[in-house]
């Protein structure tokens, strides 16, 4: 297969990904608000601020606008064109990979993008804000109507596999990413402090992160009514099952590059099979006490770390192997470490953009 | 009910009527079509229309307008009335054409080589070397089996008697071949009940026949050579018909840095590392494919695909340098070129045409400005021409300008009566349209001409411009067995 094809494949399918992750993050944080109204006014950055420190760039957002309130983030997490993660944006992005290879790919995939892409374009900010649930859904259902047909129209073979990792990677990344800010928000939130009654507030919030992940009923299944942070971030970091965890994210985009490469759980073929490997077995045999003992903020930002680490050793591996092979240690100390404060996260945010 | 045909009227002595002759009789092999269409209403009529449309639209038949900002998609309009040629004319078109393509390649492979025509002065010699399409690069290189131009598209028209003329000879990079498939599909989806009753010769194998002659120019044998199409991307007015072959072909659609020269062969890049190909059916200009032989600007090539393709490493289809022999200019000598190579009469006649480089040609042009059609003798697509009758003084004046200051670049033709059709004005009403015809013939290890080609229509009425990037449309275009 064509190294460009597969990399359009792989940025259609990651960029799409991106739009259906950046809509379950608005959409979770819509329904926090709902629950926590009584008790701060919903403009509130702190509600909002997050959003942006960890999808964006908090510089490059205050350029264009004032406040972190409900109505500018959400603009510029939907619609704002000069975001490059924007729903907007990515699928845009999605779009103009897949008809690069349009003779790639199935018609109905085609179809399926174009349609979405055209639904973006017909809605208004204001229907946004009116009805922020049925939006988030559209855009929710379209990604998973995609999925659906790209699985029963598309041959299920190598250009399938990217399809796969790009899918699973931006999953893994972008559910590292939902977990950090809302434990951030949650073990620090205004509310928290007073809120005099054991916790209850806790509790209906870390339900909508899990609503949010499409997980709630999945959870329950697992863990009953014992809904405590301890069980939610096992369930959303370590669970092998759920779809949307990412354990099962990264296990999801092992097999898919075992499917092009040949390796196997006992021996790897290449740099990226090693790396990903690596890190399924961290995952594996990690306890959720020795998440908590790490802190879960390092623990995820490892995850982010290893996770832009792969994209990186694929590009080299797939779709740019005629250029001089970078040691992975030239990468690690390329790394610039600054904390938490969104300029690394949006460091690897730009590394995670299609290569020109 | 009024019938469809009863109020169409060609009403003019000075053009050809495909389908009612100047008696006001019906030909012979439209009258079936006519009295099927015949039976429609106009709802049966919009009805179709609309199947047709809804085809189009989710096949992403689209071309990109250039000049319009950013490059509007447009849906490439398509008349329902399809155009008949019965196989007796079809059999002198394709004579005709077999011994035009055989005539131009012998000349392009003697200007290539010894160059003996022009030593003979049969083509003046300034005219050939100083061409913009010449490649002095080429000189000395023989493609496989001989062959310079594997894929051409010439456009015919047919004069007031109906004679056919060849307009021009495409020899670069001929586009439309997939509206022709695309078309054929429409038709046999909207009528179904009139393929019944004509047997129409089939189109639908071309993709195979073309892929079949690009593996016969494959430089070395082997049993499966590699093919690939070579598009300048997206952005290009073609791109859809790229992708469209290269799906129909089976085989890879690349851009310029998709392919890599290494040791003077070709490669692509996969992802399972470097994958030698062997033949190239290029849709990018001669000035693009190699920034370090021709435009270094270039970022649609591959550098170092020319030293490839000389030593012989992969075959380009068509060959550098083609378009030597459609230049307008050399257009005008090409009756004497077949005379040269073949001692045959040409089958098929040129249009009248005047050369400004020619001085007593140059006076007739410019004395004749009002009545002629002057064209750039290197562009194409309907740009830079001049039509006479429909021109103020002013852009005469400017033209005639033009023509002295650089008359190796111009070309006078009488403004041609192309042959007219009737074709749908609106979902009620046909009007005559005037119409050319471009059949797509394959030179490998024999020449093969699809039947038929695609018919382009000038829809705007009264228009002579047929060029889809000028408002034109196209029809399905029929080779019937005679009835």
């Amino acid at each position: 297969m064509l190294s460009r094809v597969a990399e359009s494949l792989f940025w259609m399918s990651r960029y799409f990904e991106r739009a259906e992750n950046t809509a379950r993050f608005l959409d979770v944080n819509f329904n926090l608000l709902l629950d926590l109204n009584s008790i701060t006014p919903v403009d509130h950055p702190n509600y909002w601020k997050p959003l942006i420190m960890v999808m964006a760039d908090p510089e490059h957002f205050r350029s264009l606008y004032q406040e972190y309130d409900a109505h500018s983030v959400t603009d510029y997490l939907v619609f704002n064109r000069k975001n490059s993660s924007s729903i907007l944006s990515s699928i845009s992005m999605a779009r103009e990979n897949a008809r690069s290879i349009i003779e790639s790919i199935s018609s109905e995939m085609w179809e399926q993008l174009n349609n979405l892409y055209h639904f973006l374009q017909s809605v208004s900010p204001q229907q946004v804000h009116s009805d922020p649930y049925s939006f988030y859904k559209e855009i929710k259902n379209a990604s998973h109507l995609f999925q659906g047909i790209t699985d029963n129209t598309f041959s299920h073979n190598e250009g399938w596999a990217f399809v796969q990792i790009g899918k699973y990677l931006e999953r893994a990344d972008n559910s590292a990413r939902l977990i950090d800010v809302k434990y951030h928000m949650l073990t620090t939130s205004p509310a928290r402090h007073s809120d005099l009654v054991s916790g209850s507030v806790d509790i209906i919030q870390w339900m909508a992160v899990l609503k949010s992940c499409s997980a709630l009923e999945a959870f329950r299944k697992v863990y009953l009514s014992k809904i405590d942070p301890d069980n939610i971030l096992s369930f959303l970091i370590l669970d092998r099952s759920f779809p949307r965890s990412i354990s099962f994210s990264i296990c999801a985009a092992q097999e898919a590059l075992w499917r092009i490469s040949g390796s196997s759980s006992h021996r790897y073929a290449n740099n990226v099979d090693r790396l990903i490997g690596k890190m399924e077995a961290e995952m594996s045999y990690t306890t959720v006490e020795e998440i908590l003992q790490q802190g879960v903020r390092p623990f995820l930002e490892e995850i982010e770390q290893g996770l832009a680490k792969i994209g990186e050793q694929l590009h080299l591996l797939y779709f740019a192997y005629h250029t001089p092979k970078i040691e992975p240690a030239d990468i690690a100390e390329a790394l610039p470490f600054t904390g938490l404060d969104g300029r690394r996260a949006n460091w690897s945010q730009s590394q995670q953009q299609q290569q020109q | 009910m009024t019938r469809l045909f009863d109020h169409y009227n060609p009403q003019s002595e000075r053009f050809f009527d495909e389908v009612i002759a100047c008696d006001g009789a019906q030909r012979s092999h439209y009258e079936i079509m006519m009295q099927r269409f015949n039976q429609f209403s106009s709802a049966d009529i919009r009805a179709r229309r609309e199947l047709v449309n809804i085809f189009f639209r989710n096949q992403g038949i689209t071309f990109t307008v250039y000049g319009v900002d950013e490059g509007i998609e447009r849906i490439f309009p398509f008349d329902l009335i399809p155009r008949i040629i019965p196989s007796s004319e079809w059999a002198m078109i394709e004579r005709g054409l077999i011994q035009r393509i055989t005539a131009l390649n012998e000349f392009l492979a003697d200007i290539y080589h010894k160059q003996q025509i022009l030593r003979d002065k049969v083509v003046p010699a300034d005219l050939v070397l100083g061409s913009k399409h010449f490649r002095r690069e080429f000189i000395g290189v023989r493609p496989p089996l001989g062959i310079y131009i594997h894929v051409t598209g010439s456009d015919l028209i047919r004069d007031g008697e109906g004679r056919y003329l060849v307009l021009e000879d495409n020899l670069r990079t001929p586009s439309g071949v997939s509206y022709m498939l695309q078309n054929r599909i429409a038709m046999k989806r909207a009528f179904p009940v009139l393929f019944d009753r004509y047997t129409v010769r089939p189109v639908e194998n071309y993709p195979q026949q073309l892929l079949r002659t690009l593996q016969e120019i494959s430089p070395s044998p082997k049993p499966d050579p590699k093919v690939v199409v070579l598009t300048p991307g997206i952005y290009n007015s073609a791109y859809f018909e790229h992708s469209f072959l290269a799906q129909q072909m089976g085989v890879q659609l690349t851009e310029g840095r998709d392919l890599v020269v290494n040791n003077n062969k070709v490669y692509t890049r996969t992802t399972r590392g470097l994958q030698i190909v062997d033949v190239i059916y290029r849709r990018v200009d001669d000035e693009f494919i190699d920034p370090l032989v021709f435009r270094p600007d270039s970022v649609l090539g591959v550098a170092g695909l020319i030293n490839a393709y000389r030593k012989g490493n992969v075959t380009l289809a068509n060959a550098i340098g083609t378009g030597v022999a459609d230049d307008k200019v050399i257009y005008s000598f090409v009756p004497d070129i077949i005379r040269y190579y073949l001692n045959e009469e040409p089958i098929l006649d040129n249009v009248e045409t005047w050369l400004a480089s020619n001085p007593k040609h140059l006076k007739h042009i410019l004395e004749n400005l009002d009545k002629l059609v002057v064209k750039a003798a290197n562009e194409s697509g309907g740009y830079g021409m001049l039509v006479g009758p429909e021109s103020t003084p002013e852009q005469r004046e400017l033209f005639a300008e033009k023509i002295v200051e650089n008359p190796r670049n111009y070309i006078a033709q009488p403004t041609i009566s192309l042959s007219r059709h009737p074709s749908f004005f609106n979902d009620t009403e046909l009007a005559p349209c005037h119409i050319d015809l471009r059949p797509y013939v394959l030179y490998g290890k024999s020449v093969s001409i699809v039947p038929g080609g695609l018919t382009r229509v000038a829809l705007k009425r009264g228009s002579l411009v047929v060029n889809s990037s000028q408002g034109g449309g196209s029809k399905d275009t029929w080779v019937i067995d005679n009835l």
